[in-house]
């Protein structure tokens, strides 16, 4: 009896040992891939609210799959009507039905691209936190907390939705946990029966009737480069996705280069390009929600900085950008 | 000065003028020792029988002969050292119970305070034209447009209302 009891015990100690072992493991990030996988593939539709510098806007969003790829249709509720097109990694931006500016996703994956390197970068640079289970929109969501281990980048939390893990809600905080941006559900719908009429209308006749026009930038036109410029401040874990050479502003500058170097949950983008004394070029800061841009002139070209990061951040690193040479 | 001295003796002289004279006696070693010896003068009119010459002198010998003690001092100024003590105590404390507070609202703001003395307060991004451009490029290859599909496009199109109120106000700039 004494023997058995033992056994019990053990099995039980172990049982407790495994469960400490396994909570080493940051729980979260197993959250952010189920997250980032079904967002691409769950057929869904609803309306979610942005909250940016005390004002809120509320958007309708429709997301399906087909045969030939994804389809995203986002529509603004409130103001001008604004409507953006999403498919086969391309962008259409239309303002008051008049097409206003097309971008495009060329050589990204269709696919999620947490890579496992990025997820390692994530965990040494964030304390991933599991905060319970809330409800938003109707549904249970796992409510996970990822902080940064120092104050160049912002604190994010994620609501992932328990059954489908689709993203109900996403918060970047900044200074004093004020919301530097959020993004929630306030009314959704996952699978069922979703309007695709639109999606037919994109393929045949285009949408509005005019039809999707292809984006100026093509893949062609997009290319791997090594440029010879770096940044030496970046901060710990941002490593360089891409490098790439790229015509932009509907194609009436130079080209530009475009470096992309990444956390894991943020980005950081740096754009060199001649500077061609453009007076809209001025040299600051400016912000969009979570996503802070500094412009300088250096020499004879302007450097752009963009990210999800905090003003000082984009500021930090533009300022340690500096030509290698090849 | 020395008439002086004996008037002082005499109590005779004015208040303020024995203050000054007291003082040029406390400096002046000679003006200290007349001072002195007039005293003793007097001393030896009055008691004849007990004279002690240079009593000063002798008084300053023996007490270099006791040992120096080192002790605590009066009772007063230890009491007042303390309430210093206890009151910069209090608010060390009182620091600290603010810094423990903050942390226990949010993790983050003890790295942060550093950086709050530059509050950036970037402009609005409607103030660009350009910075459109930028922002569509840089979400391409964000992993948060990939955690919000879409959603995060919305940053692109949401300045359109504001380019008019920014244009009248140029406090905002």
């Amino acid at each position: 009896m004494a023997m058995r009891l033992l056994v019990v015990f053990c099995g039980l100690l172990l049982a407790v040992v495994s469960n400490v072992y396994a909570e080493e493991r940051p729980v979260g990030l197993d959250w952010l891939e189920v997250a980032a996988f079904a967002g691409h593939q769950t057929d869904y539709s609803g309306v979610f609210v942005y909250h940016y510098e005390n004002r809120v806007e509320t958007s309708n969003i429709i997301h399906v799959t087909e045969v030939n790829g994804e389809y995203e249709k986002l529509e603004s509720l409130d103001g001008p009507k604004r409507e953006i097109i999403h498919h086969d990694g391309q962008v259409w931006v239309y303002n008051n039905h008049k097409m206003v500016q097309v971008g495009s996703q060329q050589g990204r994956s269709r696919f999620p691209s947490l890579l496992p390197e990025q997820l390692s970068a994530l965990s040494a640079n964030y304390q991933a936190k599991l905060l319970g289970v809330e409800r938003v929109a109707g549904y249970n969501a796992q409510v996970i907390l990822f902080q940064p281990k120092d104050n160049l980048r912002y604190t994010h939390k994620i609501w992932v939705h328990t059954d489908s893990g689709l993203l109900l809600k996403d918060a970047v905080l900044g200074d004093k946990n004020t919301v530097a941006e959020l993004y929630a559900f306030t009314q959704l719908q996952i699978g069922g029966n979703i309007d695709r009429s639109w999606v037919r209308e994109c393929d045949s006749v285009g949408l509005h009737g005019k039809g999707l026009p292809r984006p100026p930038e093509t893949a062609k036109d997009i290319t791997p480069t090594n440029s010879g410029w770096v940044a030496d401040t970046l901060p710990s874990g941002f490593k360089k996705t891409m490098e790439i050479q790229r015509p932009m502003h509907h194609g009436k500058h130079a080209t530009v280069t475009q470096m992309v170097f990444s956390d894991g949950l943020s980005a950081i983008s740096i754009f060199i390009e001649p500077n061609d004394g453009d007076e809209d070029d001025v040299d600051g800061l400016s912000s969009r929600g979570a996503v802070n841009l500094y412009h300088k002139v250096l020499d004879k070209n302007l450097i752009t900085v963009v990210g999800e990061v905090p003003p000082h951040t984009v500021m930090q690193v533009l300022d340690s950008v500096r030509y290698n040479g090849k | 000065m020395k008439q002086k001295i004996s008037v002082l003796m005499d109590g005779e002289l004015f208040e303020d003028e024995a203050a000054s004279l007291l003082d040029h006696i406390k400096r002046d070693s000679d003006l200290h020792k007349d001072w002195g010896v007039y005293h003793l003068i007097g001393d030896v009119l009055r008691q004849p029988e007990h004279i002690h010459c240079d009593l000063s002198a002798k008084v300053r010998e023996r007490l270099q002969d006791e040992p120096t003690v080192l002790a605590p001092r009066g009772r007063t100024v230890k009491q007042r050292m303390r309430t210093i003590a206890l009151s910069a105590a209090a608010s060390l404390s009182a620091v600290g119970v603010v810094a423990w507070m903050s942390l226990q609202i949010s993790p983050e703001v003890a790295p942060q305070m550093a950086m709050q003395q530059t509050a950036l307060r970037p402009v609005g991004m409607q103030t660009r034209t350009n910075s459109n451009d930028y922002l569509i490029a840089h979400q391409e290859f964000s992993p948060s447009t990939d955690m919000n599909g879409g959603a995060s496009y919305i940053r692109t199109v949401s300045y359109s209302r504001d380019e008019a109120p920014v244009k009248n106000n140029p406090d905002e700039k």
